[in-house]
């Protein structure tokens, strides 16, 4: 016995003595590339915190929040405000349905289980035909690809300059962005089921079609409406942001304001978009909660099928009733965006007189060359920016974790009521910081940060910060809320201090999960600072802003093209970077 | 002959290579004749299922179905041939969102249309139900029919596999070790549920397992399959303890100690098949 103990000790000290030596060539090459990298960005992103700390600076940020006092809530600019949020909110239903309609067929024909490999299909007759099903299916997928990697206001700016100002390009470019994301996701999902059922309904005899409606999309149909709802907030936040390029509601009147001074304006509008955003933030959350579709398939409660018996009796009436409202609220969105009223002659050969002027892509070298600096200034942006957001999220998401903040309160009175109250102020206060810094996109941001900081990369720099920042402390709070308690329990029964519980117990269990947070979030971040330069934040934006005022088409799909490979390329690395983390 | 097949191998392409998983199989099957398939995990069992339901296709060898050969079928004469194969598979089969009767249903797959399929989602015919509650009730689970089958326990949901079998109503019953994770006492009652299926269908049956003395016990034939080929295909009476323990005896040598009841050795041949009729 004590041999063994002995032994396993020393085994485990040669591993560690052999294998992972403190410094190695590897290591340093490695920390060496990254601050080469994290240089090359710093100058990339113009980071100059001396402007931060400019007398004009502090100036300019305190001229900005006193306009922003009082908000402009005279009842002529809230009839504005109200039409410009039921615009945004019509445009978001609009653009979700047109996504689900997209996203649905191009993913289940794009899922790899269906129509490319495994039990389904290893069984059929080889030849032309299967050979050609599988390279359809693997073309669909690459489609949902690029029309998801194409950030939505660029597809904005290119329906704006197709089919004209106004919603109607708002609502295609949501379409066709979340299009593609919803089609990726429900692949992945249609992919992800027990494959097991599948097998057995395939041994009866039964085709592709009846397998998918009896077997893969029962075990989906939870995780896809969860995932449907979410975008629909998705879509809400994107709605309001398509009207700095023209497509109206909320957006549109934000750059108004900003640009006529109009600062208290400005505030009212954000706090309507902060709250169109919590209201589809709660809908969302309330209808997933009713339809029991937080729960993963496999687990749903009895209620479930109690419901979609009772669709037709007594306690269906409700449902019924939601399903009216629903329909109701997606015919109208589709009026009031304009849907059926522009839809005219004239568009289709428009949007084919665009098309058309786009190709063939601009290859002068000199047009190439001219872009690399606004790439690297890109690349440099989402970098910097979202190391200014972690390190805002992991400041701000300490005081936003309730079993740390809170830690130790269940023992009856160890705790005065002065320290509880201040624990708990501490608590919300950051929790509602860390709303404020979300609920604000990228865009709004850029304009604010960039009247503080004058225009160029810095400005877009601190907006990816301040939202990023925002996003990553609520995930990083969740995260760090929800690990596994025994283990961190034990910790505290020791007797170890917060600051013990965080670093023993709580961040070895979470730390895969904050990694893969931050890197998608980068990844996410990239497309946003290949659009910044539209508002004055640097980057690829710019040029593609200045392309289109002065209609060089064929220059605009180049830079498309090159957006593309950007955001793929960023993928696989972050692929690579996640899996090797939560590996490790 | 319902099965033929003839120098049958199957490999895979794995990341350490391709892997061999049956080797050169040459056996036939009778109509109506029970086999009971022995063998160490890893044998190659499930993929021989999977090549008898026609769900992989074989490397090379010839598997014929009914005096057809399966590699020259087009797709719709797949789906015509897997229709008349009803497959038993453990019970981690079932979709587990759908109620038992909508499971049950499923078995019926094969003989749909599309239109039929979406319409009998929403409201089955008549007499598709009727069917349903038939095999539900013969499996003795009418009365769970609205429970969802991941509500139900592991032995009512290899139950309700047998059900959706039954709806199926096919000529050949493949098992897929029917009684893996079953107590002692439901092995005895899915066992005999089984077996009365085969003979009241006029069916043939061809079940894996890893109990040897149920397959000894209960089938007229026993073929072993050992590292990816057949080791013995006999009557059971014929099959002694060396069998079994080269079965399934590790590499090293070092026998594994397989207990034989041996008041079965000792029954007469066709005594011991007629055991499961008795209660």
């Amino acid at each position: 016995m004590n041999s063994g103990i002995n032994n396993i000790g020393r085994r485990s000290n040669e591993r560690g003595w052999r294998e992972s030596p403190r410094l190695n060539l590897r290591r340093i090459a490695a920390a060496f590339a990254f601050g080469v990298a994290f240089i090359l960005c710093w100058r990339a992103a113009a980071i100059d915190p001396g402007v931060l700390f400019a007398p004009g600076t502090a100036a300019a940020l305190w001229a900005f929040l006193l306009g922003l006092f009082p908000p402009d809530l005279t009842p002529d600019f809230l009839r504005v405000v109200g039409a410009a949020v039921i615009r945004t909110a019509a445009l978001a239903i609009a653009g979700t349905t047109l996504a689900i309609a997209i996203g649905l067929p191009l993913g289940v024909l794009s899922t790899p289980t269906l129509w490319q490999r495994g039990l389904l299909v290893e069984g059929e007759p080889p030849g032309p035909a299967k050979l050609a099903v599988a390279w359809f299916s693997r073309s669909c997928h690459a489609l949902l690809g690029f029309l998801r990697a194409v950030p939505d206001l660029m597809w904005g700016l290119l329906f704006v300059v197709s089919v004209g100002l106004g919603s109607l390009a708002g609502v295609l470019a949501l379409a066709v962005s979340y299009g593609g994301l919803l089609g990726r996701v429900y692949a992945d999902v249609f992919e992800d089921v027990d494959s097991r059922p599948l097998e057995a309904l395939h041994s009866t005899g039964a085709t592709r079609t009846q397998v998918f409606l009896r077997a893969i999309w029962p075990q989906a149909k939870p995780t896809i409406v969860a995932y449907t709802l979410y975008l629909l907030e998705c879509c809400a936040r994107s709605a309001s942001v398509l009207g700095f390029i023209g497509a109206g509601g909320i957006g549109y009147e934000i750059n108004l304001s900003m640009r006529l001074f109009e600062y208290g304006q400005v505030l009212t509008l954000i706090l309507a978009l902060v709250a169109l955003v919590a209201v589809t933030d709660f809908f969302s959350r309330y209808w997933r909660r009713r339809l029991h579709a937080n729960a993963p398939p496999g687990s749903l409660a009895y209620q479930n099928i109690e419901n979609e018996r009772n669709f037709r009796t007594h306690a269906g009436r409700r449902t019924r009733a939601m399903v009216v409202v629903l329909f109701a609220a997606v015919a109208s969105s589709f009026y009031l965006t304009g849907f059926f009223t522009t839809t005219r002659a004239g568009l289709l050969s428009r949007i084919a007189r665009f098309g058309g002027e786009m190709f063939p892509p601009e290859l002068d070298p000199m047009f190439l060359r001219s872009l690399a600096v606004p790439l690297i200034q890109t690349i440099g942006i989402s970098v910097m920016g979202t190391l200014t957001g972690i390190a805002i999220g992991a400041v701000l998401s300490l005081p936003a974790t309730s079993t740390l903040v809170f830690a130790g309160d269940d023992e009856a009175g160890s705790r005065s009521l002065l320290g509880r109250g201040a624990r708990a102020f501490v608590y919300y206060s950051t929790r509602l910081a860390l709303n404020v810094l979300r609920s604000i996109p990228e865009l709004v941001w850029a304009l604010m940060c960039i009247l503080v900081v004058g225009l160029g990369q810095f400005g877009g720099t601190l907006a990816v910060g301040l939202h990023t920042g925002g996003v990553l402390g609520k995930l990083y709070a969740e995260t760090l809320e929800e690990v596994p308690s025994r283990p961190v329990e034990a910790l505290r029964a020791t007797g170890a201090r917060p600051l013990q519980i965080l670093l023993w117990g709580i961040w070895p269990q979470a730390r895969p999960t904050l990694m893969s947070y931050t890197v998608l979030r980068w990844e996410m971040n990239l497309r946003v600072s290949t659009v910044l330069g539209l508002v004055g934040g640097g980057g690829l934006g710019q040029a593609i802003y200045n392309n289109i005022q002065l209609g060089f088409y064929s220059r605009i799909t180049t830079i498309v093209a090159i957006i593309y490979v950007l955001v793929i390329s960023t993928d696989w690395l972050g692929d690579k970077l996640r899996n090797r983390r939560t590996a490790i | 002959m319902i099965y033929s097949l003839e120098d049958i191998s199957k490999s895979y392409q794995s990341r350490n290579g391709p892997v061999r998983a049956l080797d050169r199989l040459t056996f036939d099957v009778q109509p109506f004749e029970r086999v009971a398939l022995l063998g160490p995990s890893g044998a190659g069992k499930t993929t021989l299922f999977r090549l008898l339901n026609a769900t992989l296709r074989p490397t090379s060898g010839t598997l014929s179905f009914d005096g057809n050969v399966v590699s020259e079928m087009s797709g719709r004469e797949l789906r015509r041939m897997r229709r008349r194969i009803g497959t038993v598979y453990q019970q981690h089969q079932l979709v587990p969102s759908l109620s038992a009767f909508d499971n049950t249903l499923c078995g019926r797959l094969g003989s749909w249309s599309l239109f039929e399929t979406v319409r009998n989602a929403a409201r089955p015919t008549k007499r598709d139900s009727e069917q349903a509650l038939a095999a539900l009730e013969a499996v003795g689970l009418a009365d769970k029919q609205h429970a969802r089958a991941d509500e139900l326990s592991g032995g009512q949901q290899q139950r309700l596999t047998i059900a959706r079998v039954l709806m199926q109503d096919p000529d050949v019953i493949l098992a897929d070790e029917p009684f893996a994770s079953l107590d002692p006492a439901l092995t005895e009652s899915i066992a005999s549920l089984l077996l009365d299926l085969v003979h009241n269908g006029k069916r043939t049956l061809v079940a894996t397992m890893h109990d040897v003395d149920l397959a000894l016990q209960y089938y007229p034939r026993v073929v072993a399959l050992r590292h990816a080929r057949i080791l013995f295909d006999k009557a059971p009476s014929d099959v002694t303890r060396e069998d079994i323990e080269t079965l399934y005896g590790d590499d090293s040598g070092s026998k594994v100690e397989v207990r034989i009841d041996p008041d079965i050795q000792e029954l007469p041949r066709e005594f011991r098949h007629k055991q499961h009729r008795a209660p």
